[in-house]
């Protein structure tokens, strides 16, 4: 069964979990929180999109997806133009300036690859960040809304 | 789903080494170092006061923010699938030391911090900031006055049916004064709200653009029914038993000479009464390391009693290590877990050495 790593932004509390752990996992975290308008938080990372705009756009190849469909990069064949990054819609990308080859998340492939969860969605406290399969994740949704609107039709 | 605290491993492939470590405190940072030790084949023991683990990600924040059972189910795992031993309603004291803190209300077992330092290979204090200090000002002993962590961690205690609605501060129906604008304080005013009191205000010696928990979050709350007051610091809090009002005075904002965030000065004349039934003061939570732990060398910030550490997260005494916000104070539930990894990492270093 197809899993996704899904962002379900509007549970996020802000408390740095996601950036954190990938920090002690990676020493330079590829998801960031950051504080907009006031203080909503928002975790910024790769989505893996299914039909990824980065991999079109790069022009050397670099892109690709591994055999789970999570986005990864190729540092050998990446040459740091940043179009991924000019194409991309959730600043997914950084530039490694020792290797001078973009870096992102993988989604935890070496976790993955023993059949562990990525850091981030094994420890958000909130809930937010959710590694599971897609059945599963749309189902979540869905309860998630049901109860947003019964609650808001009793006024709870 | 739930946490996965020893997310970096499966249980069936952890080879044993033999070594004993002990964590005390099974919030965020302790239960994040337990996985991580238990996943590099380390024997886990947590002690905890409470009667669950998760610390103030289930005694303190909001059930809508953190679900218990999140947690909770987290724990679970790290006892049932790599044999951590949990001790509950367990306090931990060093030197004989034994003082009240907020939270202690289901001790049943006392423990000697120097014997479980004789006891295990080593040992990781992650007890966190359980202690609201008062405000230094007169009427403050009134009933009435209480700390956000406090009047938080009873709603929750009554919330997970752990303790009778009676143990609850009880501000239904009642005007209640909270005082400070960080993240404590929202959650205390909001949880006042839900409670059904009449009125809840959130006062704060600065402005709205210097609140720590930040102006969306402020103006959240003043959506959901908050009464906001800036500018205002408290002066006395007044009655005869119990709270009957508070005296505030207004403050203008004075840019600092030295950098840093806008001063508030008092305005001479400018002071008025609030009535007020209750009073929760949410001015920034104290570290709580096991009392006593000075006495028996672990060296604490003088003013503050914050654990001191090395970058190593050693502390002064050689085999007991510490992380978290008793080391940082109040911070941020993920700055508490990635702290509790590195003190994992830190700990299994030394256990590999010894």
């Amino acid at each position: 069964m197809k899993y996704k790593l899904y962002y379900h932004q509007t549970s996020c509390i802000g408390c740095e979990t996601c950036e954190r752990v990938c920090g002690f996992l990676y020493e330079r975290p590829r998801v960031h929180l950051y504080r907009v308008f006031g203080g909503i938080p928002v975790p910024i990372g790769c989505r893996h999109c299914e039909k990824a705009p980065c991999i079109k756009a790069c022009p050397e190849g670099a892109l690709f997806k591994d055999d789970d469909g999570f986005v990864l990069v190729d540092p050998e064949k990446c040459i740091g133009c940043l179009m991924c990054a000019v194409v991309c819609p959730f600043g997914a990308m950084d530039l490694d300036p020792i290797t001078k080859s973009i870096f992102k998340c993988t989604a935890c492939n070496e976790l993955r690859a023993r059949g562990l969860n990525p850091g981030c969605a094994s420890l958000c406290p909130a809930e937010a960040i959710i590694f599971e399969n897609t059945v599963n994740i749309f189902e979540d949704i869905r309860k998630r809304v049901a109860e947003k609107l019964a609650s808001s039709s009793l006024n709870l | 789903m739930t946490m996965n605290f020893a997310f970096m491993c499966k249980p069936n492939e952890v080879t044993r080494t033999g070594k004993k470590v002990a964590v005390i405190g099974a919030g965020p940072a302790g239960l994040a170092a337990t996985g991580y030790l238990v996943c590099r084949g380390h024997a886990v023991h947590v002690f905890d006061k409470l009667p669950y683990p998760g610390g103030l990600m289930v005694f303190s924040i909001p059930s809508r923010r953190i679900r218990p059972g999140h947690v909770l189910e987290g724990a679970k795992v790290l006892e049932e699938k790599f044999s951590v031993e949990f001790n509950l309603k367990t306090k931990v004291i060093a030197s004989d030391e034994n003082v009240h803190e907020e939270g202690d209300d289901f001790v049943d077992k006392v423990v000697k911090l120097e014997d479980i330092i004789n006891e295990y290979d080593a040992v990781l204090i992650a007890t966190g900031i359980w202690k609201s200090p008062k405000l230094g000002i007169p009427g403050e002993d009134l009933e009435g006055v209480i700390g956000a962590l406090e009047f938080l961690y009873r709603w929750k205690t009554y919330e997970l049916n752990l303790l009778p609605r009676e143990n609850i501060v009880d501000v239904s129906r009642r005007k209640v004064a909270v005082i400070g604008a960080g993240h404590s304080a929202v959650d205390a005013a909001t949880t006042a709200l839900e409670m059904g009191a009449r009125e809840v205000y959130l006062l704060y010696r600065r402005t709205i653009n210097e609140a720590p928990a930040g102006r969306y979050e402020i103006s959240e709350a003043i959506r959901e029914g908050i009464k906001w007051i800036e500018l205002v610091s408290p002066l006395k809090v007044n009655g005869s038993r119990h709270v009957s009002s508070i005296t505030l005075v207004r403050n203008r904002l004075e840019e600092p000479s030295s950098g840093g965030r806008p001063r508030p000065v008092p305005i001479p004349g400018t002071e008025f009464d609030l009535e007020v039934d209750f009073v929760i003061f949410a001015v920034g939570e104290r570290p709580t390391p096991p009392p006593g732990v000075s006495k028996i060398g672990i060296q604490v910030n003088e003013k503050y009693g914050n654990v001191q550490i090395n970058e190593e997260f050693r502390t002064s005494v050689k085999n007991v290590f510490a992380a978290g916000d008793v080391v940082t104070g109040p911070s941020f539930v993920g700055r508490a877990i990635e702290a509790g990894l590195r003190a994992g990492r830190a700990i299994d270093r030394y256990l590999s050495r010894i």
